[in-house]
């Protein structure tokens, strides 16, 4: 479960710039919680805080109870991430980008290789995770990189705009994978500007404008909320204008 | 295993992947000493061919006929001046020419000093040999004239020679060719450089470009352990290429078929050993700052114009301590670079290592790898280098 209480992070040298302003939520474990907004919402400043990668001024989170400024090496230990950057390593194979990675989770030997094929099998890349990344389309890319994400059977899984690029294949792909970690209780939180993908997927939304919470809740609540015919328009009524928000 | 053991062993992996760069910078490290000895030793050689033979064109021959046929007795090819004598030797064409003046005849008469011109160009290298040749026969022939002339008159010719003057050289066969051992040294401190550039580049500044640096710091390993795993694997390849530029000295100069100049030179293997350990603070302090500066930039273009103010002052320094021609201070040894082009001096020179000066040589660089790491680790830990993609 990731608690996430009043964070605060300003940018600039006068901090003029609010990322993140006062932004509180839960994430529970077993669910897929959405992080909707538009470009320069502050999502992915908002899961660099929740990665420990950035700290933040105010305000507190935790992952499954550990402060991610405190118990950084824990937090980070239990923590899957798929952050904006997502570049592999171009003369490693797949399968030996994601060794780099299981290696420096401290998986070695028959475990090491065992968690690799699970995935390989999982995600559908027997034949690409031999190749050289160099080669390799978005999609491969984008699927060797939540391969290399998850290798250490994270509790927490974090996603950053992971179906940006992706053909419709690579993103039912993802799709699924995701459904099958809620399976087995892994708490989810996925950041995208496309609402279709959050409706998709998301048990909770939370959506995001300038750096603040607007609203949180299912699908059908935020209708509510909106009063809105369909979670489009709830969108748009809830940020108070049309603001950049892709369809 | 450790981790910074497994960031060490994956960049020297994916290094080792990129056959092509792999093979050029091998190649040119190999070919180095080669190529620069032979193209050293031909000069070499062309100077003595030129000394033992001496072309004189003497102008104004037929105003001093002895002295022409005592120059000839020596060896020397008298040829005709020609009449742009000058302009050739400044361009280099002619290394020396003679000019007897046309009052030669009347001055030896009347019992003056007889005057005769030697032109020649002192700022050729190549011409020195030459130049040399030509003045010490003229003296050579100045100073049988004058013991003649004293024995004429009845005077014993060594009263004008108060100074038996014998020429000690304390040039060691090894102290000779100083211009191999400058390039041999210079040549082993480079590679400790060139080694690690490609290796630090992709590293540090390749890594923040492919955008794989940020999946990377967030896994369960330290700022800490990245850069150390990091320096690891660029010191291999410094220490690789080090290791083949070395190599290509030694075995050239141990087999091939180089002119012989008459510099009997020692660079077997002893030699290789102890530049090899001369070299060391420089195998670990280069890939240090390779890696400090290339994680300050953003791209490989970027952080390639930071390089190569490091490159500039390595190849200036040595550079530097061949024209200050000055006798090296005590306190030059700790002094990185410096010190190690100093000691690389000493050892080819075939003078004895001190174990302080060898430990004195490494404890700048070992304070500057420390801190340079420390530097490249907080940059590492700092959220700033997220930004700017």
């Amino acid at each position: 479960m990731i608690v996430v209480d009043r964070l605060v992070k300003s940018f600039g040298k006068h901090g003029e710039v609010h990322a993140v302003d006062d932004v509180s939520f839960v994430a529970p474990a077993g669910e897929i919680t959405g992080l909707l907004g538009p470009n320069g919402a502050g999502k992915t400043t908002l899961l660099r805080m929740l990665a420990t990668l950035v700290v933040a001024d105010a305000g507190r989170a935790t992952i499954d109870g550990r402060d991610v400024v405190a118990d950084r090496a824990q937090v980070r230990r239990r923590l899957g991430v798929l952050s904006d950057a997502r570049g592999l390593y171009p003369r490693l194979s797949g399968r030996e980008n994601i060794a780099y990675y299981a290696a420096l989770h401290g998986l070695d030997g028959a475990e090491r290789e065992r968690r690799i094929d699970r995935l390989v099998d999982e995600l559908g890349l027997a034949d690409v995770a031999k190749r050289r990344a160099q080669g390799y389309s978005q999609g491969e890319r984008m699927k060797v990189a939540i391969a290399r994400a998850l290798v250490h059977d994270p509790d927490t899984i974090l996603l950053d705009e992971p179906t940006n690029g992706l053909d419709i294949m690579s993103v039912r792909a993802l799709r699924d994978q995701l459904r099958r970690l809620r399976a087995s209780g892994k708490t989810l939180l996925f950041s995208s500007h496309v609402m279709q993908e959050v409706a998709a997927l998301c048990d909770r939304i939370v959506i995001l404008g300038r750096g603040r919470v607007v609203a949180i809740g299912t699908a059908p609540e935020l209708m509510d909320q909106a009063r809105a015919a369909s979670l489009e328009d709830a969108f748009v009524t809830l940020l108070g204008s049309g603001e950049g928000l892709a369809a | 295993m450790n981790r910074a053991l497994i960031v060490a062993r994956k960049e020297v992996t994916e290094t080792l992947r990129d056959r092509r760069a792999m093979l050029m910078t091998i190649a040119t490290a190999a070919l180095a000493g080669p190529i620069f000895l032979a193209l050293i030793f031909n000069m070499i050689a062309s100077q003595g061919e030129r000394a033992r033979t001496l072309r004189l064109p003497v102008g104004g021959a037929q105003y001093a006929p002895a002295l022409v046929a005592f120059l000839e007795r020596e060896g020397v090819r008298i040829q005709p001046l020609p009449a742009d004598a000058e302009a050739r030797i400044r361009a280099g064409e002619l290394d020396v020419a003679l000019v007897v003046d046309p009052a030669y005849d009347d001055q030896v008469a009347d019992g003056k000093p007889a005057k005769v011109s030697l032109i020649y160009d002192r700022s050729r290298d190549r011409a020195r040999a030459s130049i040399d040749q030509a003045e010490s026969l003229l003296r050579a022939y100045n100073r049988q004239w004058g013991a003649q002339r004293l024995m004429l008159r009845g005077v014993v010719p060594e009263v004008a020679q108060p100074l038996d003057i014998v020429a000690v050289d304390l040039a060691t066969p090894q102290q000779s060719g100083a211009l191999v051992l400058f390039l041999v040294a210079y040549y082993g401190l480079f590679a400790a450089v060139m080694g690690g550039m490609p290796v630090a580049l992709d590293a540090t500044a390749g890594e923040r470009e492919r955008q794989s640096l940020e999946p990377l710091l967030a896994t369960p390993a330290s700022a800490g352990e990245i850069v150390v795993g990091k320096w690891l694997a660029v010191a291999a390849f410094a220490l690789l290429v080090v290791v083949v530029t070395l190599a290509g000295f030694t075995l050239t100069l141990t087999f091939a078929p180089l002119p012989p100049v008459g510099v009997p030179f020692l660079f077997g293997g002893r030699e290789f050993v102890r530049f090899l350990v001369i070299l060391l603070p420089m195998i670990a302090l280069m890939p240090a700052v390779l890696l400090w500066l290339g994680s300050r930039g953003r791209t490989i273009k970027e952080a390639q114009t930071n390089l190569s103010l490091l490159l500039f002052v390595v190849s200036i320094v040595p550079v530097a301590q061949l024209f200050l021609q000055r006798r090296e201070p005590d306190w030059l040894v700790a002094a990185p670079v410096s010190g190690q082009y100093l000691l690389l001096n000493r050892a080819l020179r075939g003078e004895a290592l001190a174990w302080g000066d060898l430990a004195l040589s490494w404890v700048v660089p070992a304070l500057l790898v420390a801190l340079a790491l420390w530097g490249m680790a907080r940059r590492y830990a700092d959220e700033s280098v997220l930004a700017g993609k």
